[in-house]
């Protein structure tokens, strides 16, 4: 497929969890500023391939990569990446909401906090931008004080979003955004990444395949660790090269 | 606008166009027949092809709603309904391009008595008119103006089931004049297509607007 | 008889098997402070709480024990707090699970259930002889904070562990390194829980007489211990020491001791109980 800009990419990527190969040759390249749509049954490695781009799997122990990550080019792996940078410009959202038990003015604001950001007037503007960013901040613009925790779980998940937006990345990550939601809530999740990948470069994770249909502009799609096709989002839809694919996307696997 | 609101907007608006061009190779079908034009006939001819890929183009488009929007209820209708206009405007495309092919062979124009004896010019304006409210009907989701356009398809019937008899008669009085007179049948036969193809245009229009209408005629009902 | 009918029959017997059982607990416990309180309360009054003790129990007070008790707990808090948060969270976020943290993780459970008798010993070795602080305050707080040490390590992680896996993805997501998650985020949010172990484990260490005595607390001391340099007494020994005595009126004093003894448990359990309370309250996750 051709990519005009690619923003992420993975060459001949694996990755092990101790003796389990849960990623076997990756190559892969995203395109900036478009929607890509990581698909496949549970356990085919999509979560982990997501959570290699902004290295959330080094906590895990044993777990291991070989092969390249590149951001903007850059490999991501390298020891003189430092690893609180990557993160500021590659967010991520994850599919349980889990805001903070603070304040939604200090959730927003936490990214900037532990950078060091002190000047209330930053922190005031970026709060108001972000949540207006993340279709949050009419219902929330009267209660910046009160508990994350009071907001349904539909606006916990944009305020995780605008959490990760007040730090200004380029690239969003999103672990099933919309899977713990009611279908209005997801609905307006979906809305949401429609207008941000204007100007960010998302990738999602969605068990979802009316989902990813709706949201996304390529479709990649897992098997057993194996980068089955990747395509255009339309031609994977209505007609994949791989019975694999066409087994899963019309709901006749296995 | 939610996504899937900006996708259908993209899709009724490149409806709209290619109801445009179809109109265009309506209208000058009807100048090229009546002046034996054939630069402008040919213009129609090439235009076809032009037509033809935005039924391509609209077919792929309403595929490619159905994999990615799933669309139901309106929606539903909507895409259905678009994507059998566009099968019909196709039709009316390929229609005038036959009218266009006979206006080529005309060697001079109709004999104004023939066109004045079967009424051709008035079917061909009562075509266009019909051709262009069904476009308004789409464009402002009116169905009433839809109905009336099934209703006004009679006319059009009427002029064609009386041209036989009619060119039957003019021909026997000049038998120099006959592959003239057959053409003019043929195109009065292509125009009372045209209006069968608008009909079922309008027949989409009401199908994706009138479900709720449809509720409502049973309550009546069920209160009488 | 149906087996329904015999379930039915079993499960009753053990409802009043329990209701029993239950109440075995508490009626001690009435009896116990009842026969406390009848006894002691007459002998409660300000002289007796700010009397230096005395040969002649009419005039003896516990104003030097219940000092030096509110010093032990404040020192034993001080020294046992940091530590052993930092210990806990040392095992609970950063040590990679490896056989030598399995190793440490077993023995700091064990240490928990140690006889206190046997901390006293090792304090009376470690800061009495080794360090050659003496009986002093600091050496008893020091012996406490030892022997609390792991109830407030234990207490810590399962405070740590409940805190939600997805906060620390959050943190961790927007850039936080290690130990700004566990700053802004992880102690913060299992706070209540860690000072609700921490106010147990001293409310258990308020009790405590044995190793205090091993180290060498039961000299009578006749002033209110000014620095943690100074020899002290606190009150379980001072009520010791008095039930021990041959006269009636020192057992009455005693049962006055026991009351504000009591007392500073209970207090301190309520904090507990309200701290708890409020953090459930708080936090739903």
């Amino acid at each position: 497929m051709n990519i005009k800009h690619s923003k992420l990419e993975a060459i001949n990527l694996d990755a092990y969890y101790g003796d389990f190969h849960a990623l076997k040759s990756i190559n892969i390249a995203m395109e900036e500023k478009a929607v890509t749509a990581f698909i496949g049954p549970s356990g085919c490695g999509k979560s982990t391939f997501l959570r290699t781009f902004n290295r959330m799997n080094d906590y895990i122990d044993g777990f291991r990569i070989e092969g390249q990550i590149l951001l903007d080019g850059r490999d991501i792996y390298t020891d003189d990446v430092r690893v609180d940078e990557l993160r500021k410009e590659v967010g991520m959202v994850f599919q349980k909401p889990n805001p903070f038990p603070k304040t939604i003015y200090e959730n927003v604001v936490y990214g900037l906090r532990i950078q060091g950001i002190k000047d209330k007037k930053i922190l005031q503007e970026t709060c108001e931008k972000s949540l207006q960013q993340a279709a949050l901040w009419n219902e929330v613009k009267d209660k910046l004080d009160k508990s994350a925790l009071a907001l349904s779980g539909g606006q916990q998940q944009r305020l995780c979003i605008a959490r990760a937006l007040a730090i200004q990345p380029s690239v969003i990550l999103m672990d099933e955004p919309a899977s713990a939601l009611d279908p209005i809530s997801t609905a307006k999740i979906e809305d949401l990444i429609y207008e941000l990948k204007k100007d960010y470069t998302i990738v999602i994770v969605t068990h979802n395949m009316q989902q990813a249909g709706r949201v996304s502009d390529h479709t990649a799609f897992f098997y057993m660790g194996e980068l089955v096709e990747y395509a255009k989002t339309k031609t994977m839809f209505t007609s994949p090269k791989d019975t694999r694919t066409q087994n899963y996307i019309t709901g006749r696997f296995g | 606008m939610p996504h899937i609101d900006v996708e259908l907007e993209r899709l009724r608006e490149k409806l709209l166009e290619m109801w445009d061009l179809v109109e265009h190779q309506l209208t000058s079908g009807r100048e090229a027949v009546m002046n034996a034009d054939h630069e402008l006939s040919q213009r129609i001819i090439k235009l076809e092809r032009k037509v033809n890929s935005f039924d391509l183009k609209i077919d792929r488009m309403c595929e490619n709603f159905f994999a990615l929007f799933t669309p139901v209820a309106v929606d539903l209708r909507t895409v259905l309904a678009i994507l059998k206009i566009n099968t019909n405007l196709e039709r009316i495309g390929d229609t005038a391009e036959g009218m266009a092919r006979f206006a080529c062979k005309l060697d001079r124009p109709f004999d104004p008595e023939l066109v004045e004896l079967t009424n051709v010019m008035v079917m061909y304006d009562e075509a266009l008119v019909m051709f262009n409210e069904c476009r308004t009907a789409f464009k402002s989701e009116d169905p009433k103006l839809a109905k009336q356009i099934i209703k006004r398809d009679k006319a059009l019937n009427k002029i064609y089931r009386k041209s036989d008899v009619v060119i039957g008669k003019y021909l026997q009085n000049n038998p120099d004049r006959i592959p003239e007179g057959l053409a003019l049948l043929s195109i009065i036969k292509k125009l009372e297509r045209v209006g069968d193809q608008v009909t079922n245009m309008a027949e989409e229009i009401i199908f994706y607007r009138e479900a709720k209408v449809v509720k409502h005629r049973k309550k009546k009902k069920k209160k009488e | 008889m149906t087996n329904s009918e015999k379930n039915r029959r079993k499960d009753k017997a053990f409802q009043v098997f329990g209701i029993f059982c239950t109440f075995i607990g508490l009626v001690v416990l009435a009896i116990f402070l009842i026969d406390i309180v009848i006894e002691g309360i007459g002998r409660i009054d300000w002289d007796f709480l700010t009397s230096l003790p005395s040969r002649r129990a009419a005039r003896a007070g516990i104003l030097t024990a219940w000092a030096g008790t509110i010093w032990i707990l404040v020192l034993s808090a001080l020294i046992a707090f940091p530590l052993g948060i930092a210990a806990g969270v040392y095992l609970e976020e950063y040590a990679k699970k490896t056989k030598l943290s399995n190793f440490l993780e077993i023995n700091i459970a064990n240490l928990a259930g140690v006889p206190s008798i046997i901390y006293g010993l090792l304090g009376l070795e470690l800061f009495v002889r080794i360090m050659n602080l003496g009986g002093i305050l600091l050496a008893g707080a020091l012996t406490l904070s030892l022997l609390i040490l792991p109830i407030i390590i234990v207490t810590t992680r399962e405070a740590i562990k409940a805190v939600p896996r997805t906060i620390r993805d959050g943190s961790f997501a927007l850039g936080a390194s290690k130990w700004q998650t566990v700053w802004y985020q992880v102690l913060p949010a299992s706070f209540g829980g860690i000072l609700t172990g921490v106010i147990l484990a001293l409310s258990r260490a308020v009790g405590e007489a044995a190793p205090l005595i091993v180290i060498g607390a039961l000299a009578y001391v006749p002033f209110v211990p000014s620095s943690p340099m100074d020899e002290f007494t606190v009150l379980p020994i001072q009520i010791f020491n008095w039930t021990s005595r041959p006269q009636a009126a020192f057992l009455t004093n005693a049962a006055a001791a026991i009351i504000i003894l009591l007392l500073i448990t209970f207090l301190l359990n309520g904090i507990a109980v309200y701290l708890r309370h409020r953090q459930q309250k708080k936090i739903k996750w």
